[in-house]
Order: C-alpha cells, then structure tokens, then sequence
C-alpha cells in the first residue's frame, strides 16, 4: 500500500506533460523496469563481469595445479 | 508594425511556439518553460549538442514576442534551407534520425534532463545531417517516472523502421497518412509472426501494442507499483537503440537503382550534358536548386559544385537510399536527397492544412532541374506538356529541362504497351507549350544523341 501510493505520488508530481504518454505505454515500461534495468548494469558492467570470472576460473585452475 | 504568421505546426506545446516576421522565423519561449530552459543552457546540454551538430543552434533575439502575455523570451534559430517530412525520407536517413533521437535522450538524461516528445518532425537534415530543430522539447528528468516520449517514439521511428525493413520499403509512405506516427497494433498485424521472435520488436511493437489495448484509458498509478529508476530508462534506450540498429535495408529489385550504370548515353553524351548543365548553372547561379528525377544525383552534384543547396527528388526509394548513403559517406553537406512522387507530391495535411506543407508551399526554388524526366510524366502518366510547364513555372524561376525525344530508345520502351496517344509530343510542341511561361535562353542538342537541354527563364 506505501509503495503504490509512493508510485501514484510520484506518477501525479511528474512534470505536466503535454504529450498523452499513453497509459499502456507508461505501464509496459513500469513492467518491464526490472528486466531494463538489470539488462543496462549487465551490459554497462559487462567488462568487469568477464574480468571477475576470468579471475575467478584463473584461481580455480591454479589452484588445482597446486593440488596436484 | 510588422505582422506575426504563427507557424501552423506549432500549436501543442505550451511550452512556447514558432512565429514569423519580417521573413525571419524566431520561437518564443513562454514564462511556464522559462525554467526548463534556462536549465538547457546552465546543465551544458545546449552546448554540448550544438557542438555536437545534433541542436539547432540559436541567438536570443531582441524583438517583441508575438504574444507578450505568455512570453519570457524569444529566440532566433539559424535559417534551415528547406523542411523535409519524415514521409519524404530515404530508410538510412529516418532511422539516422531515429538514431539521433536516442543519442539526444542519453545526453539530456545524463545532464538531468530527458526529452519530452520525440517526433520524427523535429529532426531535419540541415547541412547533410540530422539535427533536432525544436530547442523546447527538453524537460527536467524525475527518477522513477518513466520516458514520457517512448509511444511517441515508437510510432514516428521503430514502425514504419521495422515494416520499411521487414515487409516492404514502400510502407514508409504509411507516415503521410497518420501524422503522429504509425499505430502500432496497426504495425503488429503487417509485421510478419517472426518478428515476435526479436526482442526488440517483440516487446516495442507486439507487447506494447497489446499493452495499449489491455490498459487504455486507465490510470497507470492504479495498475503497478514499480518505478522506473534510472537504470531502467538507460536501459529503455539502449533496448530500443540495439533494436532500431539491427533493422536494416538495402536497395535492389526496383525500377531504377541501377538506371545509372544501365542509362543508353555514350560516355561523350554523358559528358556533353554534364558540360551543358554546368555551363546553365554557372549562369543562373542559384542559392537553392530542386533537382527533380535526380535518381542517385549525377546532375545534384553539378548543382552543389555550383555553390548551390540542392533538394534531389526522386520517386524510387532505391535510388534515394543510393543517394543518401553516397552524400553521408562523401561528406556532401550542400545535396538533400527526397523521395517524392511528383505526380502525386507530398500534400498540405494535418490540422487545418497547415502543419505540414505541400511540396509547392515550400517552393519556390532558383532553379529547377528536370533532366530526363518529361517523358515520365508526359507519356508514362499523360501530363499535357502545357500542365507541365506551368508546375515547373510554379517550382522555381530558372528551369533547366531536357526534351527527350520520339525517337529516343526510352520513349520507345514507354509507348511500347501502349498506344500512341500524344501527337504534340515533338520539340516544336514542346517549346510552344512552355513559351506560354517560360523565355528559352538556350537550347542545344546533346551530341549522339537526340535530346534536348533547355534552359528557359520563368516569365
């Protein structure tokens, strides 16, 4: 109940808005935010991903080589 | 005191409007927008896309507002030399500007801003590129609303993009009959099923399309409780840039695309006509020539070299793609080409007529060039002659035309299927139609060939 009214006070202090947004354009994006949003860190984090599981492999292999 | 002419196209936002005066265009900014704007200059983001070449840049001017009441401020944009509709544009140049459109939310949201409509008739191609001409459609971004603009641009760019890529180029035309865009449950049902299989298309076409249907005249607070946080809108742009950027086209399978490497002149014709032509242009020297049947532009080019802006007409999406691609590649800022149907020209519409211009409104032209063209129009689509000198008249002062003849191999191939039904069709008949409303200030032969070059002086 808090969050819904947080997103209509939020939806109602917009900046007024000549353009109609179109309610089922509005809401497509408000459905979707999760999934954009984790997309975006994904993609814009994507070089750091890659390094941590290079790291991550290179450790594991390494430390198999110590165990033989 | 001279009049104010409020611009026909300027009337939805009351952020502020376009007025003319004295030939001058200028756009006052209201008092309710003086904020938002004052936040364009201070954030940098005026700066910052001006030197970019994606903002038209203006002056504040010091004149009186058209409407003292409401103004704050008016401003001088600089002069474009002619106004394209997004119906007129080539598939590269609308999704350019689709491109453009998503480049310009990226750098408002990161100086706390965001676009606040994004109509494909705010983009014009000034200078042979793309740049947004409206300097009021910014407004203060808010964390956690979403992109006010995102139908918007989804109708204006990603649809007629998709179906243009995915169904058939021509459909680019739909724009001329809905004016704020293409709707999209409209486009999803052209689109062909495997287009629900892109993630792209499949959640900015189809999903928001039935997403349109599911919760119209709703109120969006009493559906969900998300918000759209700052990664989501980046997240939205970049989702909608990887999708109009994997819609591609490339010419082939019309008319004329190869007209140029298959045309019947000789090389010495060729060159003889070039020679000509230049030879007319050096003496009109016009500030703007419309090159109409300019096909992938051999003869724009010779207008350009002559110093003028040049609009080059030319009724196959092919062959303006060519054209397109080779100007933007060759760095040719001074030729524009278009799409147009000259026996169907693009119409005076939208409310009252007057918010998009008919192609004579926006006329008229120095020069009009019309090479190899006639024979189209006169036999292909039975244009009388006299009918045609009087457009011409209409769409420049100067015009440099060329009579093809009978006899010609291309007029051959025309009056083929069909029968010959045009006895004034000779040069003689030719002239005395356009002595009417032209003064023929040269006429010459092209050499190996039978054709004519004019140049004629409008009366």
């Amino acid at each position: 109940m808090m969050l819904l009214s947080e997103s209509a006070r939020m939806i109602l202090v917009a900046p007024p808005a000549y353009l109609d947004p179109g309610s089922g354009s509005f809401l497509l994006q408000l459905l979707l935010a999760g999934i954009l949003g984790g997309a975006f860190i994904v993609r814009s984090q994507w070089t750091r991903i890659k390094a941590f599981f290079r790291r991550l492999f290179r450790r594991g292999s390494s430390s198999e080589e110590h165990e033989q | 005191m001279s009049s104010n002419l409020r611009s026909g196209s300027s009337f939805r936002d009351p952020s502020g409007f376009l007025f003319a005066r004295g030939g001058i265009l200028y756009r006052q900014v209201n008092h309710s927008y003086r904020p938002t704007y004052d936040r364009l200059i201070d954030s940098g983001l005026y700066h910052e896309l001006v030197d970019a070449g994606e903002l038209i840049p203006h002056d504040v001017a010091r004149v009186a507002p058209a409407e003292p009441r409401l103004a704050s401020l008016v401003l001088q944009p600089e002069r474009l030399t002619f106004v394209s509709y997004p119906y007129e544009w080539s598939f590269s140049q609308l999704k350019d500007a689709a491109l453009l459109t998503l480049t310009l939310q990226k750098r408002a949201v990161a100086r706390g801003l965001c676009l606040k409509d994004a109509s494909a008739y705010n983009i014009q191609f000034h200078q042979g590129r793309p740049l947004l001409i409206d300097s009021l459609s910014f407004d203060v971004w808010k964390e956690g609303v979403p992109w006010v603009a995102y139908r918007q641009f989804c109708q204006h760019f990603l649809a007629p993009l998709a179906l243009m890529a995915r169904v058939d180029v021509r459909l680019g035309l739909m724009l001329r009959l809905y004016i704020d865009g293409l709707p999209l449950d409209l486009t999803g049902r052209l689109l062909p099923g495997s287009t629900r299989l892109q993630p792209g298309l499949l959640t900015h076409v189809h999903l928001h399309a039935a997403s349109q249907r599911r919760f119209a005249g709703t109120a969006p607070a009493s559906h969900t409780s998300a918000r759209m946080s700052r990664n989501a809108l980046l997240g939205l742009i970049d989702s909608l840039e990887s999708t109009v950027r994997g819609l591609t086209w490339s010419p082939g399978g019309t008319d004329w695309a190869d007209y140029e490497s298959t045309h019947n002149y000789s090389p010495a014709a060729l060159e003889h006509k070039r020679h000509l032509v230049a030879g007319y242009l050096a003496k009109v020297r016009p500030s703007l020539t419309w090159d109409l049947g300019a096909n992938v532009g051999t003869f724009s080019r010779l207008a350009a070299e002559a110093g003028s802006a040049t609009i080059a007409f030319d009724v196959d999406p092919s062959a303006v793609e060519l054209h397109y691609r080779r100007c933007r590649s060759e760095g040719e800022s001074r030729v524009l080409p278009l799409l147009l149907d000259l026996t169907n020209p693009s119409p005076a519409q939208g409310w009252d007529h007057a918010e998009r211009l008919s192609l004579a409104e926006r006329g008229p032209a120095d020069a009009v060039m019309a090479l190899a063209l006639v024979h189209h129009l006169a036999i292909a689509n039975n244009v009388p002659l006299a009918l045609l000198a009087e457009t011409f008249a209409g769409y420049g002062r100067a015009l440099i035309v060329e009579f093809v003849p009978k006899s010609d191999p291309q007029v051959q191939r025309l009056l083929a299927s069909r029968e010959d039904i045009f006895p004034d069709y000779t040069v003689e008949g030719f002239e005395r139609a356009f002595r009417s409303t032209h003064r023929i200030r040269s006429e010459d032969k092209i050499e190996d060939t039978d054709r004519i070059l004019f140049w004629m002086e409008k009366r």
